[in-house]
Order: structure tokens, then C-alpha cells, then sequence
């Protein structure tokens, strides 16, 4: 589908982007910019990051849902968008 | 008439001999009786479990699964499109972070010199430190002593010191391991993988491998007098992958020209000669400058580096000046003569650079620049090349005298330290404007030189620097020198890529 992959586009063409990948339920990464391993070690890592910082979101306030996570290291900045808005 | 007289027995008492029954007494013992009991189990139900591991590959392979398997994904992709990007946009444009700096650890705000390793009995000979080496870990420092300023060839005994610095109770006058060696030791380089595996090239053009763990008769592997050993001063020894995963073999090259690649053979003790090249004057590809010497003179080697990203190309540098880039891959046979080798000899020789006015005493390969590399001599300079253009990108100068050895710092894109013949270590900032050197750090030998320096692969605030008069520096680095700041290997690609006219 063109669509998928214009948008993957759009986003991998913005200015200062390394990379991008397309993580389904399980943290298998499904589409992806980076190379077989890099990706399977950031989804795999990102995932449980993320199940962790959303469940720590739910636990404050259980109708609240987390949209967005953003890791800022000293060299890089990786940023999450999760499906729940 | 006469009749046999038949008498009855007559028997004695013995007064003395009693009768060797001793007094018995029976006694008898018996257990109580050992309860027992038997029962039996039957299971009624029986259920098989067995587990299995799937190859990982199934899960890179969902990668190039069609779209079409995933029919949420469209969906899910709108749903974020417009956030994610709107953030990216932001964060481009944002100065939020400028300047920020994240301190973990405490910051060390000076050099400062932690340990001074002495072998007591080295510097009471004289002899000096030429090659320092850390072992795989980190914890381990190796020094050769041998003789640099000696022209003549000399037998006299030398040593192999290491210590410890991770023990409690180190004693920098003394060393953990002592190993005695028949020639002075030119160079030294412990096993990338193996903590205790030490190599050493020696004067007499010898290679050997000791191993420090052994109780008994530390030599591992060495290669003997034959046919196949350099018979010149061996500068430097490196070790390289192997033919096998995990194997590695030994490359010494010394100034009989010689570039040799051995195998460790553990039961016989010995290296064996694997691979050989021979570089000779005439099969240098010439870069513009004319070559001085006619006829077959071989080259003679005094320093290696091994590119980490390329594990094809090593570079070379000559007593004569000349840097080299070789391959190890070359088919193309030398043009010595052979000698009674057991492998023929190649040409590895592929390209020249510009040439130094004296010998090359040591080249290093950035490794964070496939192209990048940075070689000094005894013209008091460090020239920073690419691997792609003959003459240098850049020259800084480090001394006015000699300088002996060069590495860049392995956290620190833009930094490199050179160790000159006046006792100082020079530390290079690419990334200043100015071309000074961003640290000095003197190494208190009284203006004897500095021969070798190297950082440690583990703890990369650790610098060991070896000096002329027997002793070896370990040196703490401040936090400047070595935590790396945002933005550098962008800057160092930039370097890379400017092309001198």
C-alpha cells in the first residue's frame, strides 16, 4: 500500500531523522529505516520501556493513557509514539 | 621268651606352659526390628511437555512480510502521523538542550598521574621502556624493556613486566610478573581476547608469546632461529583474526622488511609461518617523489596499524619515510629473492602517501574514521591523513624534537596524544581552533624521551605512557579529554572530507 510507505517517507525525510521502525503489539519490529539487528535490539528494548512507562501513566490515573515518550542521551533523542490517543 | 615290654604312656604336667585359652566372654547384640513399610503410587493421568528454540530469524523476517498482513497499520499510521511529526519538526527547531551537559559520574577536572611502575633492576641496567601494552580487561599493564638509542647489536638480558592495577596491594617498585628475556624487547601487544596471552617482538628478530598465567615456563609459543624468522629488529608485534572465528595469529614486522603472519601451535610450542609478505623499493607505487636508491632494497618496517574497520588493509611506515597502505589480500609474489622460506613472500604494497623526512616511528587508524589516521616520525610533526589522497589533510606540530608515538583517544573523536622525545605527552584537540596542543602532561623523566603510550581499552580514562629511563606512567585523564561531546563525529566526518588543494 503506497500510503504506508509515503508516510514512512514523509517522516524518515525530516530534518535530523536517523531512523524510523514500526513496532507491532508484541515489540516485533514490522517496517523499518535501520538494518535487521539494530532493529530487533531498539524495538525490543523500546517495548519494555514503553509497556513500563505506560503502565506507571495507568497506575496515577487509570483513565489517562500514554501518547508519547521521549528519551533524550547525550548523543541521540529517540521518540516513541504509541497507538493510544 | 623275650617279649616287647609294653608300658603305659607316662605324661608330665608342665609347670611353666599354661594353656593359651585366655578367659572368653560371648557376647551378642541384636537391632531392634526395622520397622518397613510399602506403598505404591500409579499415576493416573499422564501428560508429555517438551520445549523447543525457534531460529531468531523468524522474527528479522517479519520485516519483509507484505503490508497487506497488517491491516491495522494504516490506520494506526494516521492516527500518529501529524503528532510525531509536528514533535520532529519542533525538536529540529528547538534550543532547549543547547549546552546541556549530563554529568553521571563525578568529573575528574585534572591530569593526574596515579601510579609510576618501576622494575628496579631494569633501571639500574639502564634499560628502557619500549612498548607498553593492556591486556583485554584492562587490569593489566605490560612494559618490554629493551634499548632504543643502542646502534649495535646487543645480547644483554631483558625483561617483560606486568602489573596488576586492579589488586589492593599493588607495589608500583614491583612487578607482579617478572618474565626474564635472553634480548631486549622492541614491542609489545597482549591477546584481544585472552587476558593472560602476551606477545613480544624482540631484537634478535624473534617473536614470542608468553602466557602470564602458567606457573611454570611462561613462553606459550615462540617462533626459534630458522629460515622463516625475521633476522632483523622486530618493531612491532599485533594480533589479527584468523582464518576461524576466535582465532587469531600473530603479525610482527620488522626492519628486515619483512611483514609475517604466524600461527600459535600450543602442543609444539612454536609459531608457525602462515603467510609472509616482503616489501621491497621497486614494488612501491611511486606517488610523485623520486626514489633515491635504485635497485632491489627492501623497505624496512618500524610501525603497523590495523584498520578496525577494514580488515583487508593495514598501513605501514618505513625507516626511509614512507607510508604504506597494504592488503593482506594481495596475490601479486615480491620480488626477493627467497631465502629458504616456507610460504612465498607477497607484495602487499598498494598505494604511498606523501612521504616524512625520517622514519615513521608510529601510525594509528582513527576508530571512529573508516579514512581517517594520523602518523608521526622523527620530523616532529603528526600529519593527519586520509586514506583516499597521498598528502596530508593536516600537520600539527608536536615537538622540536622526535616524536615516537601516536594514538588516538579511543572515547573522543577529535583528540590523539603524541609522546615525544622531550618526556611530554601532547594532547591534540581537533575540534579547537587553535593548533596548541589541548594538554601537556610531563612526564617527570628529566628530559629523557617518551617511547610509547597507550590508552586502556576498558576503563578509557587510563593512559600508560613508557619513558627512557625504565619507568611507566599510568595517568588519569581529566573529564574534558575524554567524555565526548554532542556533535563530534560530525565534525571529524567534516575534516575527513576536506580535500587539500
Amino acid at each position: 500500500m503506497a500510503e504506508v510507505e509515503d508516510t514512512l517517507k514523509r517522516i524518515q525525510s525530516i530534518n535530523g531523522v536517523i531512523g524510523t521502525i514500526v513496532v507491532n503489539a508484541e515489540g516485533i519490529p514490522i517496517r523499518s529505516t535501520l538494518d535487521n539487528s539494530t532493529s530487533v535490539q531498539y524495538a525490543g528494548l523500546l517495548h519494555q520501556l514503553t509497556m513500563k512507562a505506560r503502565g506507571t501513566v495507568r497506575d496515577i490515573d487509570p483513565q489517562n493513557d500514554l501518547s508519547f515518550l521521549r528519551i533524550r542521551s547525550k548523543k541521540h533523542e529517540i521518540m516513541v509514539s504509541t497507538g493510544g490517543l | 621268651m623275650f617279649t616287647d615290654e609294653t608300658l603305659d604312656i607316662i605324661g608330665a604336667e608342665s609347670t611353666w606352659r599354661k594353656s593359651h585359652q585366655q578367659t572368653q566372654e560371648s557376647r551378642s547384640c541384636q537391632t531392634l526390628p526395622v520397622d518397613t513399610a510399602e506403598v505404591e503410587t500409579q499415576a493416573r493421568d499422564v501428560s508429555d511437555n517438551s520445549t523447543q528454540t525457534q531460529d531468531q530469524i523468524s522474527q528479522t523476517l517479519s520485516l519483509d512480510r507484505d503490508i497487506s498482513d497488517f491491516p491495522g497499520l494504516l490506520d494506526f499510521l494516521h492516527k500518529v502521523e501529524d503528532i510525531v511529526i509536528k514533535e520532529l519538526v519542533k525538536n529540529s527547531k528547538s534550543h532547549a538542550f543547547d549546552g546541556f551537559r549530563v554529568n553521571w559520574e563525578d568529573q575528574t577536572e585534572s591530569v593526574s598521574c596515579m601510579y609510576r611502575l618501576q622494575h628496579v633492576e631494569a633501571q639500574e641496567r639502564g634499560l628502557q621502556v619500549t612498548g607498553v601494552s593492556w591486556n583485554c580487561t584492562g587490569s593489566v599493564i605490560g612494559c618490554g624493556f629493551g634499548r632504543v638509542d643502542d646502534g649495535d647489536w646487543s645480547n644483554e638480558k631483558a625483561y617483560v613486566c606486568t602489573w596488576n592495577l586492579d589488586r589492593q596491594n599493588l607495589n608500583p617498585k614491583r612487578p607482579d610478573v617478572i618474565i626474564d628475556v635472553p634480548t631486549p624487547v622492541m614491542c609489545l601487544c597482549f591477546h584481544p581476547v585472552r587476558p593472560s596471552v602476551v606477545a613480544g617482538g624482540l631484537y634478535s628478530g624473534e617473536v614470542v608469546v608468553w602466557d602470564t598465567s602458567r606457573s611454570q615456563d611462561l613462553i606459550l609459543a615462540q617462533t626459534g632461529m630458522s629460515a622463516d624468522t625475521h633476522r632483523e629488529p622486530v618493531f612491532q608485534v599485533s594480533w589479527v583474526p584468523g582464518a576461524r572465528r576466535g582465532e587469531f595469529m600473530v603479525l610482527s614486522a620488522g626492519s628486515g622488511g619483512r611483514v609475517l603472519l604466524w600461527t600459535v601451535d600450543g602442543a609444539e610450542a612454536k609459531l608457525i609461518l602462515s603467510s609472509g609478505y616482503a616489501l621491497v623499493q621497486q614494488q612501491v607505487p611511486q606517488c610523485g617523489a623520486a626514489s633515491r636508491t635504485r635497485g632491489s632494497t627492501t623497505i624496512g618496517v618500524t610501525s603497523v596499524a590495523l584498520s578496525p574497520w577494514d580488515l583487508d588493509t593495514f598501513l605501514v611506515g618505513s625507516e626511509g619515510g614512507l607510508v604504506l597502505k597494504c592488503s593482506f589480500s594481495s596475490e601479486t609474489v615480491s620480488a626477493v629473492p627467497p631465502d629458504g622460506e616456507s610460504v612465498t613472500l607477497r607484495a602487499p604494497v598498494q598505494f604511498s602517501f606523501s612521504p616524512l623526512g625520517g622514519p615513521v616511528h608510529s601510525v594509528h587508524f582513527s576508530p571512529f574514521h573508516r579514512n581517517l589516521f594520523v602518523s608521526v616520525g622523527t620530523d616532529g610533526l603528526a600529519h593527519l591523513h586520509t586514506v583516499l589522497q597521498p598528502r596530508p589533510l593536516l600537520s600539527l606540530r608536536v615537538s622540536d624534537s622526535y616524536v615516537f608515538g601516536v594514538r588516538w583517544s579511543p572515547t573522543r573523536p577529535l583528540v590523539f596524544a603524541a609522546a615525544t622525545g622531550q618526556g611530554l605527552v601532547q594532547m591534540f584537540d581537533l575540534g579547537r581552533r587553535s593548533l596548541r596542543p589541548a594538554a601537556t602532561v610531563d612526564q617527570n623523566t628529566s628530559g629523557q624521551p617518551t617511547y610509547c603510550l597507550e590508552f586502556n581499552p576498558k576503563h578509557t580514562n587510563l593512559m600508560a605512557v613508557g619513558n627512557a629511563d625504565g619507568s611507566v606512567n599510568i595517568w588519569q585523564l581529566s573529564a574534558e579529554l575524554t567524555e565526548q561531546g554532542a556533535k563530534e563525529t560530525a565534525v571529524l566526518e567534516q575534516l575527513a572530507n576536506e580535500v587539500v588543494d
